[in-house]
């Protein structure tokens, strides 16, 4: 039973109360894992429901990739901003609508998550790129860091909320891509400084050592 | 052995066991162990995510936040009202396979609260009557712990398994707490600290609850999985027990009728020499309201009328403290220190009881979309800004207080619900006995004191504070059976054999006079294997 169950959620806040749960505890880690040990290894291949409707997958990359460009740190550097856009893309692709939530606790209904956020992401590319033509006189690929800024700076303007939500709980597919690498274990190593690796299944005996402080330019590459 | 009679199927069997949670595979494997007769467990759930496939329900959950236990509930049998703290699991395993396998004993007060201050009820045994049994659920789970101080943490023998260590975060927070004259040790729990039972050792994964993906973490299934190799139990699963049925002179229970959950929906009839009730606080007392007869117009074992009635569990007061530590989040977010120092007062003039648990925390120390000023936060600003709020530290400290129930914290039959059989479903109120209810006010601000002075004496601030969910439920709930040696003011005697029916038992949870103020689910073993030893006794 967990400790700290989080309260219903209100009728209109977004979904994974679950996820929830983990960031009261204490941590949030979510993106597809890179889970590196023998407790967390795949071992079952993944079974395709063939009832399921098929999904539109991919993303304009060119829109996708200058997005990830100036939201995310420069510090990644390309190689790792290209791999933080993999995966986000590898992690959208892979999502199944109106699939069952966790459930258990707070509420004794069963929840499903939400539609496909996808195709409203899509056009959010196609509308940035539109708005930085008209406003900018530049495709969004092409604009200049400082444009590029202006445009997102305009279109989340009624962003609401401080915190990043959960990737799938984003509005924009701005927001998305940056919650999705915040929430990525490599991410939270980076803002702490610290090899702590999080959600990733590690040995017991290491907890008790502080985690050795990241390499300097560990920010850089692949790491995303 | 199995008799098809028409479109009904028959088993006749001599021990059934209704439910396949943590308590039924306890006392299945009692049973198997010192009885020789048969067993047949009925789920009305389907078996559960096998551990091969929970590496990538994990991944899944992480990821989307999808259940690791997709359809592990049938949509039509649920319970309504105050459920907090209910979960409609109903697999094999039931809600103790996304459990978080905190194991804490409850405290020798709690079986006399009414004798030690005044209110509230004892239970008709001991705390010493029950440590052989808390000790056989610890052994049969494998539960890892640290001996606390013994006048805090009394126990017969040392734990099973060693304790899961004091990460870097928690050796700081033990300090800690001493400084603010707090004795906290490692939280006792239901994982492996070292291989054990054919399983691995924990690795820290961090989701035990509600997935372990490497089966460290005890769950039902391992039991059950023992047992049904060595053809000790049979497991029926997608069948749900419907009805009792008594014998009008001798109050025997003859039989239990109920249906396949599966398409066909076919009825199905057990007959057994013993029946045993291991379904939970609400689908225990629940089956017994729905066995109405003429005979038993109110349900059976009902006499006294508090056949789902004493709904009990606590409420809790949390809080996030800053501190001058340096605590690096995520190193173990699932193990956490424990106290039961508030859990053992002397006499008091106002009663309060509480534990205490001390976590490691990221709160305050996340990343966000804008600054204080407002502007956004994209790319590297946002990583500045991210990193400066990762430095210093965050506790998180909560206290469960005990609630004492009144008679009317209740389920009952909700006709306006109904599964695809007819039967209404339960709807659960509950209510805190007047005494405890004038008392919570003052109680939650008591915590909110002892927090407070716990940030001083760290040197800290309080970031935030919370109370539970006022009253959508109550946490770790029990009740609805419960035990006790007068028959007109209980359902079940202190062994779990209910006062109407020599061969019908209630086990675990719905037993329970009182919740204590901590987890529960030990004692829901403990108390059903107490329930296993005297039906093996015969």
């Amino acid at each position: 039973m967990p400790d700290q169950p989080p309260p219903p959620r209100e009728p209109k806040q977004p979904a994974l109360p679950r996820r929830h749960f983990l960031k009261t505890a204490g941590f949030l880690a979510v993106g597809t894992a890179a889970v590196g040990s023998t407790g967390c290894d795949v071992k079952e291949p993944v079974v395709v429901d063939a009832q399921a409707p098929t999904r539109r997958l991919g993303f304009d990359r060119t829109v996708l990739d200058a997005l990830a460009a100036t939201v995310l740190p420069a510090q990644l550097g390309e190689a790792g901003q290209r791999a933080a856009v993999d995966r986000f893309v590898s992690w959208i692709d892979g999502y199944e609508p109106v699939a069952e939530e966790m459930h258990g606790y707070g509420y004794a209904d069963v929840r499903y998550l939400p539609a496909d956020p996808a195709p409203a992401w899509r056009a959010q590319l196609e509308a940035l790129d539109l708005l930085c033509r008209r406003s900018q006189r530049s495709g969004f690929a092409e604009a200049t860091p400082i444009q590029r800024t202006t445009v997102l700076d305009a279109v989340l303007r009624t962003e609401p909320a401080e915190r990043l939500p959960a990737p799938l709980a984003a509005r924009h597919v701005a927001v998305a891509l940056l919650a999705h690498w915040a929430s990525s274990p490599d991410a939270w190593d980076l803002a702490f400084g610290a090899a702590v690796a999080p959600l990733t299944c590690r040995p017991l005996a290491d907890a008790v050592r502080r985690p050795e402080p990241l390499a300097v330019d560990a920010g850089r590459g692949d790491r995303a | 052995m199995i008799i098809q009679t028409g479109e009904t199927t028959v088993h006749d069997t001599d021990i059934c066991i209704v439910g396949s949670g943590i308590t039924a595979a306890m006392m299945a494997a009692h049973l198997a162990e010192h009885t020789t007769r048969p067993i047949l467990v009925v789920e009305a759930g389907t078996d559960t995510t096998p551990l091969a496939q929970r590496a990538r329900a994990r991944e899944r959950f992480l990821a989307y936040g999808e259940s690791p236990w997709k359809s592990d509930h049938l949509d039509d049998q649920n319970a309504f009202g105050t459920t907090w703290g209910f979960s409609p699991s109903m697999h094999v395993g039931g809600l103790a396979m996304h459990w978080g396998g905190v194991s804490p004993r409850y405290s020798p007060e709690d079986f006399r609260v009414r004798s030690l201050y005044g209110l509230g009820d004892d239970w008709p045994f001991t705390y010493d009557d029950l440590d052989p049994f808390y000790q056989e659920a610890e052994e049969r789970m494998g539960v890892a712990g640290e001996q606390g101080p013994p006048a805090l943490d009394p126990r017969g023998k040392p734990y099973p398994l060693p304790p899961l260590p004091l990460n870097h975060n928690l050796r700081q927070l033990q300090q800690w707490a001493a400084a603010a004259d707090i004795a906290a040790w490692s939280t006792p729990s239901a994982k492996n600290s070292v291989a054990h039972a054919g399983r691995a050792p924990c690795q820290r994964c961090d989701t035990c609850y509600p997935v372990c993906p490497s089966g460290a973490k005890y769950s039902p299934d391992f039991t059950w999985e023992t047992l049904r190799r060595a053809g000790r139990v049979t497991l029926l699963t997608e069948t749900l027990v419907r009805r009792l049925e008594a014998d009008a002179t001798t109050g025997r229970i003859t039989h239990a009728t109920g249906n396949r959950t599966d398409a066909s929906g076919a009825p199905v009839q057990i007959r057994a020499r013993t029946f045993v009730l291991a379904a939970g606080f609400v689908w225990s007392p629940h089956l017994l309201l729905l066995s109405r007869s003429s005979a038993y117009p109110d349900g059976l074992a009902n006499r006294s009328g508090l056949v789902g009635k004493y709904l009990a569990g606590h409420r809790n007061v949390n809080a996030y403290l800053a501190l001058p530590l340096d605590l690096v989040p995520g190193i173990n977010v699932q193990h956490s220190l424990v106290s039961k120092q508030f859990m053992r007062p002397g006499r008091q003039t106002r009663y309060l009881r509480h534990d205490l648990r001390l976590w490691e925390s990221s709160v305050g120390r996340e990343p966000r979309l804008r600054g204080d000023d407002g502007r956004l936060l994209l790319g590297e600003a946002m990583l500045r800004d991210w990193q400066q709020r990762a430095e210093g530290a965050t506790a998180r400290v909560r206290g469960y207080y005990d609630v004492l129930p009144d008679r009317d914290s209740a389920l009952t039959l909700d006709a306006s619900h109904r599964n695809r059989f007819g039967d209404p479903m339960p709807t659960l109120a509950f209510r805190d006995a007047p005494e405890s209810a004038a008392l919570r006010g003052w109680q939650e601000e008591q915590l909110r004191d002892l927090f407070r002075r716990m940030a001083r004496a760290g040197n800290g601030t309080v970031l935030r504070m919370e109370n539970s969910a006022n009253d959508l439920g109550q946490e770790h709930p029990t009740g609805g059976c419960r035990m006790g040696t007068d028959p007109t003011r209980s359902v079940v005697d202190a062994q779990g054999r209910a006062h109407d029916h020599e061969n019908l038992w209630v086990a675990g949870a719905p037993t329970q006079p009182t919740a204590s103020c901590c987890n529960g689910t030990l004692t829901f073993a403990a108390v059903g294997l107490r329930t296993a030893a005297a039906i093996a006794a015969g």
